[in-house]
């Protein structure tokens, strides 16, 4: 039986809701027009949703931060409000932020979408990856 | 608020509110009962019941009544359990999934416009399963079947045929004895009567086990309390639509609506095309836009203009499972997850779809300024 609680759970909350109509910090258009140091893509379209972000860093700190996102509103919610949490952090204290992080954000996402979370989570880990291996090489 | 989402759900008529409410005022009692208000409900039930065979041709005696769609497509594959069953790769859940849970069921491949293929019937043929159930008109896509035909076929071969016409129902001109068809599926919201009715054809003499036994209703054919409100509400909707002939309005009225809403999508929004292909329903529309998704176009067009539409397939728990409808058809996962389905009602204006076509083109845009998927030669 669905309890209240969870039927309410299908909801978006306001905060998904904002971050969905007025996403902040994503890249309209031609990627080529934001120069960065490193990005990270996950997911797949063919599984509906698919997350990339562009990370500009300087002296191990993430100054400034883009994205884009195929997918459903909690997919550009979630993306939209790790960017915000992501930006003018030092690189290991942005790998600390956790999908739960990014859900608590938002104010929760419904539970059948909080794989979004870990998506924006896992985009974020391999931009920053990509940024540690290009020092390396 | 601009509804276009009437195959989901159709408001009620006020026709059958009234006709449910004098039912509720006036308590006509159990229908199954012997004393006056007893036989009260029976007459209203009755009643109904001609009335709606009358709209697909039917003797009333061939009409159960059901608590909808999902029970009459549960009846038929029932009575078929363990038995051998062929369906359309494009059923409603209530046919394909109760079909593959109980009985020994294969699927029948659609062409890209979700027309029943020749070779996959022909094959189906051969192997003479019990009972075919290919649906009439589908519900995500809008594509008519020729029931006439197939059923012809599937006679000539000594197979029984199921048609699941809860879509097609008051949109197009039905007649069961001109289709010849053995069971056919119908529910009442999709055609202003309330929700949680609908019936089953079962034509004179065809085989028949009852899912829901433990009463002599419905001639032992479907045990529980008639819900005569429910069901004076089905009739009233059923006999407004006989009297206004509601399937030519559709076509006369609904279909050229629907046709402008597809030629200007097409012609004003850059990378979209439709999946609904002639014949088609008159009120269906299913569209896709590169690289946009379509739950996140549902929620713009209902945050930002009011306007409510749905998806064939939305991401749910990770696993992005795409329409089967789509997937059936154009076998593309993204042109699945990138479409919307419009379904159109009578109270549909031009000024709806005027309305649609002023939001639509940023909304789509937007969507796909941000997304990770190019769309094709844009850079």
């Amino acid at each position: 039986m669905t309890t209240k609680q969870e039927s309410e759970d299908w909801v978006y909350s306001e905060k998904v809701k904002e971050h969905f109509l007025n996403p902040r910090n994503f890249l309209m258009g031609d990627e080529s027009r934001f120069s960065r140091d490193a990005e990270g893509i996950v997911g797949n379209p063919i599984c509906g949703d698919q997350m990339k972000m562009f990370l500009k860093i300087k002296d191990d700190k993430i100054v400034d931060i883009k994205w884009k996102t195929y997918g459903c509103a909690s997919a550009i919610a979630s993306t939209s409000a790790l960017s915000e949490l992501a930006k003018g952090k030092t690189l290991d204290e942005a790998l600390k932020i956790t999908a739960k992080d990014i859900d608590n954000y938002l104010g929760n996402l419904p539970k059948h979408k909080f794989h979004c979370s870990v998506l924006g989570h896992e985009a974020l880990t391999a931009a920053i990856e990509d940024y540690r291996q290009k020092q390396k090489d | 608020m601009i509804y276009l989402d009437y195959a989901a759900t159709s408001p009620i008529l006020p026709e059958a509110k009234k006709a449910m409410l004098d039912v509720l005022n006036n308590f006509p009692g159990n229908a199954s009962a012997l004393h006056t208000p007893g036989h009260r409900a029976h007459a209203i039930i009755e009643e109904a019941r001609a009335d709606i065979a009358r709209l697909i041709g039917a003797q009333p005696h061939e009409i159960i009544f059901t608590s909808g769609g999902s029970e009459s497509n549960n009846t038929v594959t029932n009575i078929f359990a363990g038995q051998s069953v062929a369906v359309s790769a494009i059923e409603h859940a209530s046919v394909l999934e109760s079909a593959r849970a109980r009985c020994d069921c294969v699927e029948i491949s659609v062409d890209k416009h979700g027309k029943i293929k020749n070779s996959s019937f022909e094959k189906i043929l051969k192997k003479s399963p019990k009972l075919i159930s290919i649906m009439l008109a589908n519900n995500e896509l809008g594509t008519i079947q020729d029931i006439k035909h197939l059923a012809k076929l599937a006679h000539q071969h000594g197979i029984l045929f199921h048609t699941d016409a809860t879509q097609a129902f008051g949109k197009i001109p039905i007649n069961v004895k001109d289709l010849d068809i053995d069971y056919m599926t119908i529910s009442a919201h999709k055609i202003g009567g309330p929700i949680g009715v609908g019936a089953l054809y079962i034509k004179d003499g065809t085989p028949f086990t009852p899912l829901i036994i433990g009463g002599h209703q419905e001639h032992g054919k479907r045990a529980g309390t008639y819900a005569t409100a429910n069901i004076a509400g089905f009739g009233a909707a059923a006999r407004y639509a006989y009297e206004h002939n509601i399937p030519k309005l559709y076509a006369e009225k609904i279909a050229p609506l629907r046709d402008e809403l597809a030629s200007r999508i097409l012609k004003e929004i850059p990378f979209s095309s439709s999946n609904t292909a002639q014949p088609s329903l008159p009120n269906i529309l299913n569209v896709s836009f590169e690289a946009a998704e379509g739950e996140s176009i549902q929620l713009y067009l209902d945050a930002k203009a009011g306007i409510a539409i749905s998806t064939g397939s939305a991401c749910a728990a990770g696993d992005g499972k795409p329409s089967h409808v789509i997937m059936a058809t154009v076998n593309d996962a993204e042109v699945a997850h990138s479409s919307i389905r419009f379904s159109l009602g009578l109270n549909t204006t031009k000024q709806d779809i005027n309305k649609v076509t002023k939001v639509l083109p940023n909304i789509i845009n937007n969507l796909q300024q941000i997304s990770t998927i190019q769309t094709k030669g844009a850079k």
